[in-house]
């Protein structure tokens, strides 16, 4: 009896496992079956072009024709270029990973339905972007990556969120000479490995407090204190924050770390309160933004000019703290309220609009930043007229343009130095765009509560 | 000849699965990188819940900071094979690195082992939750030699093919030894230790010295795991590193597979592999493929409590319920009370943990 249990199940279990290998098979068997087909029509397709093509450079006298006739063609959709992406779905980047994804959406879906596909030579292509969780995990990150390039064979790859993951992965699009554009992974290390294939539209970590001390500096700042969560990004920052500071004549009168996931901040304040800086300089994540703006008030340390990290571009804050933020100072990849427009997808504040109309939410900047990866990747192929990696590489390389995310120029790294990082401060409750001087739109108030 | 059976097909089975695996990279397609790098990551987490179950399984010590091996043999390898450590500026080639990583992890091991493996039960477990904190702080905090949160990145020379060669050789290693383990003097005492410590003690086991020396074996394998995987991910910070998931998964694939038992470890990780993969690879699923994973496995501990090895030896829980409900039957009565005697005469036969069974040398003193 037992006996006779025993193996029903077992044949049962065994069942279910192979209707289940069989399900993904069978999908894959007409996957396949759909791709050859496609693949079949495409290089038809090809021939017939390419005796077109033929037949159009031996009929040299039809120039006129010729021409219209290319046009013709060009505005038809030919094909598909695939991208990969592996962004955080689940996990602690959920959150981010989710602006990144609507981010990329908004650039791919704008390409598609109005911009009308990237054009090459022999007509328009229209882009699609495979996606997979990598569960905020760099193993699985990785993973996904080699598995865009091996399994879906996707041409390009946007990158993941976070500096961690987009480390590793990149190191595997690095290896199979996929090119990569990103713009959530900022860590300096990550471009400090003679990386070919790697790009990033947005300012890079150390330089995120550039022009804020810039600011500072201008309206007579002498001595500053900082202070900083010690995991990878902050410590970039910060490190950053102090070349700044003494390139600008600025003297660091005190530098403190504190570990992950602080509680309280107190301790460091109180011991900055003594020394009687000029300026502060702080930050981490956003909870950090909290801690010491409450920590400023508790203890009594009020600086002229207090730049923290991240927390100040973001509304939330001002909600929660409401006027104890007056004044603060931060740095921000991106703002709908910039002054900058492109010939693509308009101005910042046609990015904002169109972002919220599809998704019925506003921008924050890691979404702005993904779309502008897919841009300026969008851009190069278009350049080059090929999706040849050398050749779109090489466009990268040598771009120069204006976007709605400011101007887009990389340098030997793969590192967008064109753009500068804007700096904002809480001023009546709103957060403007202080500095630097083409994306202003208010005056920098100096110090504080003037 | 149920059981002689049972063995020739598993045998057979496993031989085919180890040749497959064999010549996966000659397979075009089927073996290209991306599966190369997946049965990989696969064959180290396996690898981490054999070393795990040495200690959880065999020992009954169950180790709640098992990964913090793992963050420390990465980070040796990582301080060695990076030019970003202000103390260890060379960059060690890979070999030495990670020799050096197998046996700094096994020192360390075996010096919290000596704290650690003297606390039972549940003091043990937190001890070394505490203990996989610690070390991640002493990273952050020693800067000059880990660059503090900041991380380090090593050169990426990826060969997928040479990494999956040597993952798989040591894996197979690993599954040999622990099986030949299980049929040494010392398995036979680490399972005395997991049944009575007390009975062991009194019968002239150095049960510390038995504890420290497998934790310290366990401690070894998982690190030497954690430093290829560190030169495989080209980059590491205390984060990903020190990963609590990696003490999980390693617990639910063995918990899973069958604690104690040496196919065990096997088994529940290759199925939480291909349930995770059958998953999230459905569309439908992007968001909440986590949550599905969850209670499918939660559906499964409950159920099988002993594990998939449980359920191949007939033992599930809704089947025994089924069998109590039944015997209310008469019809029923007879059969069940035959299955059960069977399965109390299975067990004395052929029951893994009765460490009596196991050690000759006890045979006389029992009987």
């Amino acid at each position: 009896m037992r006996k006779r249990l025993r193996l029903a199940l077992a044949l049962f279990m065994a069942f279910g496992l192979v209707a289940a290998a069989c399900g993904s098979d069978a999908t894959d068997v007409v996957d396949s079956a759909g791709e050859a087909v496609a693949d079949a029509a495409e290089s038809a397709q090809d021939t017939v072009e390419d005796v077109a093509e033929d037949a159009a450079d031996v009929a040299t006298d039809d120039g006129a024709e010729d021409d219209a006739m290319a046009e013709e063609g060009a505005d038809t959709i030919v094909g598909t270029i695939k991208i990969g992406a592996a962004l955080s779905e689940t996990g602690k980047f959920s959150v981010e990973g989710k602006d990144s994804r609507q981010g990329y959406d908004t650039w791919a879906k704008w390409v598609n339905e109005e911009y009308g596909g990237i054009q090459l030579p022999d007509g328009r292509y229209e882009v699609e972007i495979i996606y997979y969780d990598d569960e905020s995990d760099a193993d699985t990150a990785a993973n996904l990556v080699q598995r865009l390039i091996d399994e879906d064979g996707v041409e390009f790859l946007l990158g993941p969120y976070s500096s961690g993951l987009t480390t590793g992965a990149s190191a595997i699009s690095e290896a199979a000479d996929v090119i990569m554009v990103e713009g959530n992974g900022t860590s300096d290390s990550m471009f400090e490995r003679d990386f070919q294939n790697l790009f990033l539209v947005a300012t890079v970590a150390s330089d995120y407090t550039k022009s804020g001390i810039e600011a500072f500096a201008a309206k007579g700042a002498k001595t500053a204190v900082v202070a900083y969560e010690d995991t990878s990004f902050p410590t970039a920052v910060a490190n950053g924050a102090i070349k700044h500071l003494e390139d600008n004549g600025i003297e660091v009168l005190a530098v403190e770390t504190y570990p992950k996931d602080p509680t309280d901040l107190s301790p460091i304040i109180s011991k900055f309160r003594e020394l009687e800086p000029d300026i502060f300089i702080g930050g981490g994540h956003y909870i950090d933004a909290v801690l010491f703006t409450n920590a400023a008030d508790d203890v009594g340390f009020a600086p002229d000019g207090m730049l923290i990290t991240v927390g100040p571009s973001n509304p939330k804050l001002i909600d929660e703290l409401g006027d104890s933020v007056e004044g603060v100072v931060g740095p921000t990849q991106w703002e709908p309220t910039m002054a900058y427009s492109g010939e693509w997808l308009g101005s910042a504040q046609d990015f904002a609009t169109r972002y919220e109309s599809y998704w019925g939410e506003a921008p924050v900047y890691q979404a702005a930043s993904a779309a502008a990866s897919g841009l300026a990747l969008h851009i190069a192929i278009e350049q080059a007229g090929t999706t040849d990696t050398a050749a779109v590489r090489d466009a990268l390389r040598a771009m120069n343009v204006d976007t709605f995310y400011g101007p887009i120029g990389f340098d030997d790294r793969g590192v967008n130095t064109s753009k500068p990082m804007g700096t904002v401060q809480v001023q009546d409750g709103a957060i403007n765009v202080v500095a630097p001087d083409g994306a202003a739109i208010a005056d920098f108030s100096y110090p504080r509560g003037n | 000849m149920n059981k002689a059976v049972f063995k020739t097909i598993g045998l057979v089975l496993a031989a085919l699965l180890v040749a497959m695996l064999f010549f996966l990279p000659m397979l075009g397609h089927y073996g290209n990188d991306s599966t190369l790098f997946t049965v990989t990551l696969l064959l180290a987490s396996v690898g981490t819940a054999i070393s795990w179950n040495l200690t959880g399984g065999f020992t009954g010590y169950v180790d709640f900071g098992h990964a913090v091996w793992w963050g420390i043999g990465a980070y040796t390898t990582g301080v060695l094979m990076s030019n970003e450590s202000e103390w260890i500026p060379q960059q060690w080639p890979l070999v030495p690195a990670l020799i050096v990583s197998m046996f700094f992890t096994a020192l360390v091991a075996n010096l919290v082992g000596r704290l650690t493996m003297r606390l039972s039960g549940p003091y043990f477990s937190i001890a070394m939750l505490g203990f996989f904190v610690f070390f991640r702080e002493v990273v952050r905090v020693v800067g000059p030699l880990t660059n503090r949160g900041i991380g380090l990145t090593i050169k990426p020379v990826i060969n997928r093919p040479l990494w999956y060669y040597i993952t798989l050789i040591f894996v197979l290693f690993l599954v040999y030894l622990s099986w030949w383990l299980r049929r040494t003097r010392f398995g036979a005492s680490l399972i005395a230790i997991r049944e009575d410590e007390i009975g062991a003690e009194m019968r002239g086991i150095d049960t510390t010295r038995n504890k420290v020396m497998v934790f310290t074996l366990s401690g070894a394998i998982t690190g030497l795991l954690g430093g290829m995987w560190a030169y495989q991910n080209t980059f590491l910070d205390p984060d990903i590193a020190f990963v609590e998931v990696r003490t999980i998964d390693a617990v639910m694939g063995t918990m899973l597979g069958g604690l104690g038992t040496v196919a065990g470890p096997i088994i529940g990780m290759v199925f939480l592999f291909v349930l995770r993969e059958l998953l999230w690879t459905q569309e439908s699923l992007l968001q909440t493929h986590l949550i599905v994973q969850g209670l499918l496995l939660g559906a499964v501990v409950l159920y099988l409590p002993k594990g998939l090895m449980g359920l191949v030896r007939g033992e599930v829980a809704f089947l025994d319920r089924f069998r109590e409900r039944s015997s209310t039957f008469d019809g029923m009565e007879s059969a069940v009370l035959e299955a059960q005697e069977s399965s109390i005469s299975d067990s004395e036969n052929e029951h893994p943990n009765d460490p009596v069974a196991m050690h000759p040398t006890w045979d006389g003193r029992t009987s």
